[in-house]
């Protein structure tokens, strides 16, 4: 075995065995059976007939830009879709969080809802 | 809010993340109707992002607003409303033997690996491995992704030994190596931003295992920080299912997710309390404490009133999250100013010196280092959670070699001139 601190002397280590088969190696990806996280089927809702009179909200994820792009798609809406209703909301902490609030103002004062912008 | 709140929703993702979206579909079985602008999103002009609103999707070459309407309108198809969710295959507890060159080839191309030679896990090494805790091999440990969205896979003990294994530890780490593996949280989560993690250990482990907390404790100079810093990230990968662009997206990365800042707390230098006392365990308690952002900021700014004009002035990437890793030194000069107590810092620095500095509990002091030089890092890491080690160790305690693997340590000075504490 070579000395790593060693100085050239024109010594070289013993080749070692690289040919024998290992055995009994460990899978290091190998998971329990049947114990990954279980995800329970989930259901899209239903969609709407049209937009029109309805209130859709738009929500800010936060991602760099997308607070532009969200103001963008609700000019879109008042030029092209006026008679849709829109409401821009901001994700007041980060776009990794949970915000049950806003959700819940969703469901109350909402018909749909577009997320903006992944990425 | 498709299906807690039964809203129907359109999600917008740029174009760079179709490939992402669709692997987010199958692991949770919902085909949510993407509509997707060109990419990137942000730091272009105003301009630029009118027209990606009225333009075309670049993926389907539909006008993209036309697809929102269409996502929020049109009724679901059968495909829609029996969409399932893709489980994993199952994989083998052992892998085909093969020669060793073979393996290590195996283990590398299956990015397995951190890219550094590993030791290979085999059954009498892992078992050997299994001998530093009581716990059974099969018990679950914990779960994680380095995702926040995919499915989290479960690990046992014996899947945590394998993996301490190629790191290259010994039984006597691996107590540390499960807290962390118990937590749940993998140390390079996945993000375009290139998260960096940070591990502290306190308490008696500390030096039961060997750890340096003292002189280059955040240099490669010691074999436990050195191989249980890595096997956070190895468990990250293996565990966490890290899969360059699939599931790991870190744009640039950082090379700190080799081995996670991984250090001890030099309690005896200290004058404050330790850190896990700060968080309510006790002073006898083994713990690990993690932390993640993204900027590390090394500084010497001489004299105590230069660091406070300093830190004063922080700006750039810090956010509202500070951890200052501070050579015991540095805590000398801040308790001789007043701050016995290091949250009378962090308070100082939230009401009267910075807004950046948002919250008390947010800003956090470490300190680490063998006061060769008053030196302190600034670092944007937010602290999430402390692992307690103690659980995992054996009852008859840490389970040395006959000959514990230990690398040299720090010269000490034996006249005390060369620490100022001394």
């Amino acid at each position: 075995m070579l000395d790593p601190g060693g100085q050239p002397s024109g010594i070289f280590g013993r080749r070692l065995d690289v040919d024998s088969p290992i055995f009994a190696i460990h899978d290091p990806e190998n998971q329990p059976r049947d114990t990954a996280e279980a995800l329970g089927k989930r259901k899209m809702a239903p969609r709407l007939d049209n937009l029109k009179g309805k209130t859709v909200y738009l929500v800010d994820t936060g991602f760099a830009g997308s607070a532009d792009f969200m103001e963008e798609v609700q000019n879109w809406f008042t030029r092209n879709r006026p008679s849709v209703k829109t409401e821009l909301r901001h994700k007041k902490t980060s776009m990794f969080t949970d915000e049950p609030e806003l959700w819940a103002e969703i469901k109350k004062s909402g018909d749909a809802v577009v997320f903006g912008v992944g990425g | 809010m498709e299906d807690a709140y039964g809203v129907p929703t359109a999600p917008i993702v740029t174009a760079r993340f179709v490939d992402y979206v669709q692997r987010d579909s199958r692991s949770h079985g919902m085909s949510l109707r993407y509509s997707f602008p060109p990419y990137p999103v942000g730091w272009v002009s105003r301009e630029t992002l009118h027209g990606y609103v009225e333009g075309n999707d670049p993926i389907s070459g539909v006008p993209l607003m036309e697809e929102v309407i269409f996502a929020l309108t049109q009724p679901l198809t059968e495909a829609e409303k029996t969409y399932k969710a893709e489980k994993r295959p199952e994989r083998p507890r052992l892998l085909e033997p093969d020669t060793e060159t073979n393996l290590h080839r195996l283990f590398l191309e299956n990015g397995w690996t951190d890219g550094l030679p590993i030791v290979l896990p085999t059954e009498e090494r892992v078992e050997e491995m299994l001998t530093g805790t009581d716990r059974g091999p099969q018990e679950i440990v914990g779960m994680m992704s380095v995702t926040t969205h995919e499915e989290r896979l479960q690990y046992t003990v014996e899947r945590v030994a394998a993996i301490a294994v190629m790191a290259g530890a010994r039984q006597e780490h691996f107590p540390v190596i499960l807290a962390l593996g118990a937590s749940g949280r993998p140390s390079m989560p996945s993000s375009t931003s290139s998260f960096a993690s940070m591990m502290v250990v306190n308490g008696p482990v500390r030096d039961e295992i060997g750890m340096n907390y003292g002189l280059g404790a955040l240099s490669p100079v010691n074999y436990a920080n050195a191989v249980i810093g890595r096997a956070w990230t190895l468990m990250s990968i293996n565990f966490g299912d890290v899969r360059p662009g699939a599931t790991f997206t870190a744009s640039t990365g950082t090379t700190i997710n080799y081995n996670n800042m991984c250090c001890a707390e030099n309690e005896e230098l200290s004058v404050w309390e330790p850190f896990h006392v700060r968080k309510g365990f006790k002073r006898d308690e083994s713990t690990v404490s993690l932390f993640r952002g993204w900027t590390v900021l090394g500084f010497n700014t001489g004299p105590v009133q230069r660091m406070l004009e300093v830190m004063k002035s922080l700006s750039g990437p810090f956010g509202g999250a500070f951890t200052f890793v501070i050579d015991p030194l540095v805590a000398k000069s801040l308790k001789k100013e007043g701050y016995d107590d290091p949250m009378k810092l962090s308070e100082w620095l939230v009401n009267e010196m910075n807004p950046r500095f948002k919250r008390p509990e947010m800003v956090n002091f470490i300190v680490v280092g063998g006061e060769m030089n008053p030196v302190w890092v600034t670092t944007d890491f937010s602290y999430f959670q402390t692992a307690v080690v103690d659980p995992w160790i054996p009852a008859a305690g840490i389970r040395h070699d006959e000959k514990p693997l230990r690398m040299p340590e720090a010269v000490a000075c034996a006249d005390g001139s060369c620490g100022i504490s001394r």
